[in-house]
């Protein structure tokens, strides 16, 4: 499997691994900080925990964004003699990227409706 | 010797028959002896899918039924209140093994054991590209399957439940051997379920029809792709879990209990981080075989198949994230529930991408109501009704109310028999005829189908009620008076109705399936993909161009012109078992692969690592020992004979395409498996490191704890510098062995005995570094953990080193140079894995106590 086609396989799940990289993140840190007792902390003036899944958060929706808009365009710069592959992995990565937003949204939003470590 | 992975002379876009007629004189004759089953005793040493697929999807559905017994039992001794028929002991053995057998023998091996029979078909491969391995992972399975069974004859059975939750199940309130069983029986079980996820990955991956690229995939490979997939990620960590419980059972290292800083929610993160995705891991083949079914029995293409693959996707990385949900009761951080429960609920959504792609399938097309078409209408009922109330206890309050009570039994059991079972009928009934020469009866499949579909919603639909109004699961008999007599009753009466139906299937099976090698049924459902083609042992007479996902509809004379042999390699090349390997994307031919053909070597090598694990669980070790001992020199003496070289030149497979029969790196199909076997290696390594960081956590004051000293700061460096010029060597080794001129220079062997002490010495230096210091593996949770991660280590130093002593002696015997060296290839790949894995390992348990303050 060549770079060309490792970095397609990468660009078509980018969502689902920033997803993966998300929740990876947040609940370990809301495990750690929790466990031990790190939590009271604040980063400009937001709880620690919740400022974390925050900026996770909207990282995620970044890379899941740009794999959304990049599955796009390499979609659009097909031509009518593409292989096949190539035009089934850029509409997968679209609605992967599509599909991911919508989960990393979900994802984040009970860091601003529960409290920490209770 | 590798080729392009574009071959200019192909163009599936343009298909014409590559071979030419009149096929040349004892053509076919020679395909056919290279693919004979061995006869007699030796019957039983076929390695070839067509054989070893059906005595595996036999195995499981024995096991369905035995464990579909012990439901029974279960359900007389419930079926009125203050019932004697069985005591609390017996009952407990009787839903641990219930749980068990239909999770680990039943339902991973019935998914795996149909993709075995059938996707070699469904790409028209020759067979899988390990079929040995298929073999050990059958035989493996069988004799260990068998033998943990007929532990309930015994009183020896598991009973802790299928879930096995310290603090029940460790020696302190399990002294007996009951949960060794279940801890080495099970554990090596895993060990089978990823040897055919591997076979799977590179079988998907690397042995298709030409042309059949990724948007032409069947479905059922997508859904195979992503389960094995699933199973790679998943499975180490119920390794990894049944490892460290059984070694705080066997050596009293406390990783578990919490006096001594272990904790019991450590086996609950580990065990559900596999047993969450497991239920998707026997769902996805299940919607694969759903997604084949459908456009068959409505005679139309699959609508949405992007979105089909998008879900199957979707569900492989969205299942990894709810493994809490099976721990909401445990007084986590509602926070962190949310996480998970964000996740549950957001798995539906793929689920439900497919059922509606199902039904607009099924509303475009024509649906015939035969047997399938009703288990499958059986299916999203059930299914559906059971994911329902997935999402109601996928909310932690909702679930704090349901839990450990029958309403989750019911839910579970809508889930797992709905969503797997009613499936798997339908497949039987749909994917028979391939196998048989004649199909199952339609008149008594609908019996089946209705026995089963009557009697599934009679026992669980008032289990719903009988959880809600308080009973409790997992009790062997209830008082009288607590209003749950009449619900119970019910329940058993459906049981049996489900056993009604069961029992009908097999006469009816028993009655009408015969084995077909060249003369099956027939496309008796006018199919469209590439299963329905004629088959035999080899499969497909030659190997087609495809150019649609239906290609039986949309190309006419495909299954002539594949018999007549005008395709893809329609003889033998090399006069032994082949199958052609294409690249992963486009499907373009890229070499000839040579199948080993059958031996007793997998079958000894099976029944030798059963007995290894069997007799460790009643304590008899040297004789363990020695079966371990004998199961790696099979292993061996398997090997030997692989990796042949290039015995002939480049092959003209038709069309003017000339492929090799042999190739080595990123081409190579066993490359391919060696990353994946890297893949599982660095989970189980991951989920130790997981578990080293939770006991942290767990263990405020005492990371390492009071009096325990940690080694000297240089001596990870010692260790580390020895993995390191352990590598340099071997990466020379592979330098030396460059060019196509086959040479075989002689520092090669030299060079890989001299990192053969480098790597022993480097995990041997960590392990005296750390006993020097005295720390004790039993004292602490602490010590167990940095001892797990050293043994764990030694374990792939031991792996390497016999890798490396195994390839000097393929050099010494001429089976090595600088063409033919995939196994040096194979060697180095684990050599590299194992010096990462020991740096790092490094790292954690030298760095992190003293990032962390430690002393």
């Amino acid at each position: 499997m060549g770079g060309r086609r490792t970095g397609q396989v990468l660009l078509m799940l980018a969502g689902f691994i920033a997803w993966a990289v998300q929740f990876t993140v947040i609940y370990a840190v809301t495990s750690t900080l929790c466990g031990r007792e790190w939590a009271g902390a604040t980063i400009l003036g937001v709880g620690s925990v919740q400022a974390i899944i925050l900026a996770t958060t909207l990282a995620a929706l970044a890379v899941a964004a740009l794999g959304l808009l990049w599955s796009l365009q390499a979609h659009r710069s097909l031509g009518e003699a593409a292989a096949a592959p190539d035009r089934f992995m850029s509409q997968a990565g679209a609605l992967i990227g599509g599909f991911s937003l919508v989960v990393i949204l979900w994802q984040g939003i009970p860091a601003f409706i529960l409290p920490a470590c209770a | 010797m590798n080729v392009p992975e574009r071959s200019e002379a192909f163009d599936p876009r343009e298909p014409e028959l590559p071979n030419p007629l009149p096929r040349p004189a004892g053509e076919f004759e020679a395909l056919e002896k290279a693919w004979e089953a061995p006869r007699g005793l030796s019957f039983i040493t076929a390695v070839n899918n067509t054989y070893v697929g059906l005595w595996y999807v036999g195995t499981a559905f024995l096991f369905f039924i035995l464990a579909g017994i012990l439901s029974l039992i279960m359900r007389v001794q419930l079926a009125a209140p203050e019932s004697d028929l069985v005591g609390h002991g017996l009952y407990n053995q009787l839903f641990t093994m219930h749980g068990t057998v239909m999770m680990f023998l039943f339902a991973v091996p019935a998914v795996e054991a149909a993709s075995v029979y059938l996707l070699p078909n469904m790409q028209a491969a020759r067979d899988l590209p390990f079929p040995r391995l298929s073999a050990y992972a059958y035989w493996a399975y069988f004799v260990g399957g068998l033998v943990f069974f007929c532990t309930i004859f015994f009183g020896l059975a598991p009973n802790g439940g299928w879930f096995m939750y310290p603090p029940l199940t460790s020696t302190k309130y399990s002294p007996a051997d009951n949960a060794d069983w279940w801890l080495l029986g099970i554990g090596f079980i895993e060990i089978s379920a990823i040897a055919g996820a591997i076979e799977i990955i590179v079988g998907v991956m690397k042995t298709r029809a030409v042309g059949m690229s990724l948007d032409k995939m069947p479905v059922y490979s997508w859904a195979m792709l992503v389960f094995a997939v699933m199973i790679v990620i998943g499975f180490p960590a119920i390794i990894l879990g049944t490892l460290l419980l059984e070694m705080e059972r066997a050596f009293d290292w406390p990783f578990f209990i919490a006096e001594r800083g272990g904790d019991p929610l450590l086996w609950q993160h580990l065990f559900w981080f596999f047993g969450h995705p497991e239920v998707y891991i026997i769902f996805l083949p299940a919607t694969g075989m759903v997604s084949m079914i459908v456009p068959a029995m409505a005679q139309t293409p699959l609508i949405g198949y992007r979105l089909i693959v998008l879900a199957l996707v979707a569900t492989g990385f969205l299942s990894f994230g709810l493994w809490v949900h099976h721990m909401f009761a445990t007084g986590l951080p509602k926070m962190s529930l949310s996480f998970f429960s964000a996740a549950s609920t957001a798995v539906a959504v793929p689920s439900g991408i497919q059922v509606f792609a199902w039904i607009a399938t099924i509303a475009s097309g024509r649906m015939r109501l035969t047997t399938p078409s009703l288990f499958i209408i059986g299916f999203l009922f059930i299914f559906t009704l059971g994911g329902l109330t997935g999402v109601m206890v996928a909310m932690a309050p909702f679930d704090w109310q349901a839990h450990d009570s029958y309403f989750v039994v019911a839910h579970l059991h809508y889930v797992l028999i709905g969503g797997m079972v009613f499936p798997l009928f339908a497949a039987l009934y749909y994917w028979v005829p391939v196998a048989s020469k004649q199909a199952l009866s339609e008149r008594v499949g609908r019996w089946v189908f209705g026995l089963m579909f009557v009697g599934v919603n009679v026992t669980f639909l008032p289990m719903h009620i009988t959880g809600l109004i308080g009973m409790p699961r997992r009790v062997y008999t209830y008082p009288v008076g607590m209003g749950w007599d009449a619900l119970n009753l019910v329940s058993t009466l459906g049981a049996f109705t489900i056993a009604a139906g069961v029992a009908l299937f097999i006469v009816d099976f028993a009655r009408r399936f015969r084995i077909a090698r060249d003369e099956n049924a027939g496309n008796v459902w006018n199919a469209g993909t590439l299963e329905w083609l004629p088959n035999a042992n080899y499969n497909t007479r030659s190997i087609p161009i495809v150019v649609s996902r239906e290609p039986l509809w949309d190309q006419p004379n495909l299954s002539r012109d594949v018999q007549d042999g005008r395709y893809y390699l329609p003889g033998t090349a090399t006069g032994g078992r082949e199958t052609l390997v294409t690249s992963p994307f486009d499907a373009r031919p890229q070499y000839v692969l040579q199948v080993p053909g059958p031996g007793w070597q997998p079958l000894l090598a099976a029944v030798f690592t059963a007995a290894f694990f069997l007799l460790l669980t009643v304590k008899m070790v040297l004789l363990s020992a020695t079966c371990g001992v004998l199961a790696i020199i099979c292993v061996i003496w398997w090997l030997w004979d692989t990796d042949p070289g290039p015995v002939r030149p480049p092959v003209d497979i038709g069309g003017g395409i000339v492929v090799p029969v042999y190739a080595t790196g990123s081409m190579n199909h066993s490359w391919w498996a060696m990353i994946v076997l890297m893949v599982v290696a660095g989970m189980v390594f991951t989920c130790l490191i997981f578990s080293y960081l939770f006991l942290w956590l767990v263990n405020p004051a005492a990371w390492p704890p009071q009096g325990v000293a940690l080694p000297d700061g240089s001596r990870p460096f010692v260790s580390g510098a020895l993995y390191v010029v352990s590598a340099v060597l071997i990466a020379y080794a592979s330098r030396m062995l460059r060019g196509e001129d086959r040479r075989r220079p002689r520092a090669v062997p030299v060079l890989i005995a001299m990192a053969l002490p480098c790597v022993a010495g480097a995990s041997a230096a960590e392990l005296w570094a750390q006993w020097q210091t005295g720390l004790s593996p039993s004292a602490h949770a602490y010590g167990a953990a940095v001892y797990a991660i050293v043994s764990l280590q030694i374990f792939f130093v031991l792996t390497s080193l016999i890798m490396g002593i195994y390839t000097i002696a393929r050099w010494l015997a001429g089976r090595l140079d600088s063409v033919r060296r995939t196994t040096f290839d194979n060697t180095m790949l684990f050599w590299f894995y194992t010096i990462g894995q020991g740096l790092v390992a490094l790292a954690v348990v030298h760095g992190f106590p003293r990032l962390t303050g430690g002393v």
